[in-house]
């Protein structure tokens, strides 16, 4: 088991992790994975509809190191980001910040998954 | 206190300084050819040898000559098992062992198994101890040997051996067990065990790295293996190969020294592990001893966390513990060991080995008990509500 520094440094202080009220028409609320195959990722945007950017982003994860850094690299790189680039963001980026080995990659595709439904459910519900 | 705390003492154990004493002049000034018997220089190394295999013979209850020594205990395993197969009687094609067993055992009896060999692995109890019916059961007029640990390396408990050589014997079979784990730290005697063959290795009970045993009996009834390393006939023919004299040495020393302090080292230990039960079970709700807590080794706790990802925290502990974990391999493969004690494969993802060693402390484990606690917490706090 070896892990990148930057893997190490986000398990040892994630950052923005928590929930934000999901009943505020200002959030979105993405979620991806399941708890059978071991991860889920749950990641929760607050968007200023009129400058249509995500102001905060929280996350929830259960799951390995990689799925925490994950997440949290995933949080950091939405907030303040414009609504369209949430949706553009791409996994590759996030795997190759984290050096993910190949049997984690996945969760960075989780990661980014439940980022771009939380958009998705702002966008939809509001 | 050095960060990270080493509590993974069933891995392997630093060398005691008083090992290392002893070891150094046979790498230099006494370098000598143990085999090379017709100067000085050869036959004092010969004598260092002979001197440690008493060590070692004596920690197990054994007599010198029983001794063989090789390069490690995956070695002896290998020539236990395979060597015994070797020399079996021709009607007897069987090997029973139980599914808890080290690679080391299950690994070559893979091998004897592809090459037509008959193996019984037996399931153990949800404490991780052998059910002896299970095992009479198993065992016939064509098993030529019965491969029972001594103590179990990740869960530490202890199978009764002596019952388990008298089942075997009643059939004829001969019995081995890998008693790495318990030589050093529990009393473990091949003739209370009753056991024919026994693996040992050096770097358990703070010797060197690459120095083990196979304890091979001789009386009351000479026991038969075929060596897989032919060249030179040392070992008595069982394992040729220049002998490492200064591992020898080594192991010699740590055997004496193991022999010596095992009743007050196994009780400090015990009480160093229960207070760190007691703290872990203070600090943390949901939590899983595997394995039972008595027969076991006294330095030895394994528990799962219920709720958290064992891989998360592990690597969050990773700059305050060295522990080993059910998730320990990249592939996130749950231990074998604790899958056979019925775990799901998430408790036994999520489960932490404690092996206590000679130079823990009581700030050690309490310091090891609040990281697991605070840790443990905030991962469970993480995860989203199922």
């Amino acid at each position: 088991m070896h892990h990148s520094a930057e893997v190490l440094a986000r398990v040892k202080a994630p950052g923005r992790v928590g929930a934000l009220a999901s009943d505020d028409p200002a959030v979105g609320t993405g979620e991806a994975g399941s708890f059978d195959a071991g991860t889920v990722t749950r990641i929760q945007v607050r968007v200023d509809a009129a400058a249509r950017r995500v102001v905060e982003a929280r996350f929830k994860v259960f799951g390995c190191s990689a799925a925490i850094a994950s997440a949290s690299l995933v949080t950091e790189r939405i907030e303040g980001a414009a609504v369209d680039d949430v949706l553009r963001l791409e996994p590759a980026e996030i795997q190759a910040t984290l050096a993910l080995p190949d049997e984690r990659r996945h969760v960075a595709a989780l990661a980014v998954a439940a980022a771009r439904r939380a958009v998705e459910r702002w966008r939809r519900d509001r | 206190m050095a960060r990270p705390v080493y509590l993974d003492h069933h891995a392997t154990t630093p060398v005691d300084p008083r090992v290392v004493d002893a070891m150094l002049p046979f790498f230099t000034e006494r370098f000598g050819n143990a085999a090379a018997r017709q100067y000085r220089l050869g036959w004092e190394a010969g004598e260092a040898v002979e001197q440690a295999r008493k060590q070692v013979a004596a920690l197990i209850g054994a007599s010198a000559k029983d001794v063989i020594f090789t390069s490690g205990a995956t070695e002896s395993n290998n020539l236990a098992l395979k060597g015994a197969a070797a020399a079996a009687a021709a009607g007897r094609r069987s090997i029973v062992t139980v599914v808890t067993e080290h690679k080391a055992v299950l690994d070559p009896c893979r091998r004897l198994e592809a090459q037509g060999w008959t193996v019984t692995r037996l399931p153990v109890e949800p404490d991780g101890l052998l059910d002896l019916d299970r095992l009479r059961a198993a065992v016939d007029e064509r098993t030529a040997l019965v491969s029972v640990m001594a103590a179990n390396n990740e869960i530490g408990v202890l199978q009764p051996l002596a019952e388990v050589s008298a089942i075997a014997h009643a059939q004829g079979a001969l019995v081995h067990t890998d008693g790495v784990q318990a030589a050093g730290r529990v009393p473990f005697d091949v003739e209370a065990a009753g056991v024919d063959l026994a693996s040992l290795t050096a770097h358990k009970l703070y010797g060197p790295k690459g120095v083990g045993a196979l304890y091979v009996r001789r009386t009351p009834r000479r026991v038969a293996i075929e060596p897989l390393v032919d060249g030179g006939g040392h070992e008595r023919g069982m394992r040729s190969g220049t002998l490492n004299v200064p591992g020898i040495v080594g192991f010699g020393a740590a055997a004496a020294v193991a022999r010596d302090e095992m009743p007050s080292e196994a009780a400090r230990l015990a009480a160093l592990r229960d207070r760190l039960l007691a703290a872990l079970e203070a600090g943390l709700e949901g939590l899983i001893v595997n394995g039972a807590m008595a027969p076991r080794l006294p330095g030895n706790l394994n528990v799962s966390v219920a709720g958290v990802d064992g891989e998360a925290l592990l690597v969050s502990l990773v700059d305050d513990l060295a522990v080993s974990s059910g998730a320990a391999c990249t592939a996130a493969e749950p231990s074998h060991v604790l899958k056979a004690l019925g775990r799901p494969t998430d408790l036994a993802l999520a489960s932490l080995r404690f092996g206590l060693g000679r130079w823990t402390t009581e700030a050690d484990v309490d310091f090891a008990a609040a990281r697991v606690c605070e840790v443990a917490s905030r991962l469970r706090a993480m995860a989203p509500m199922k």
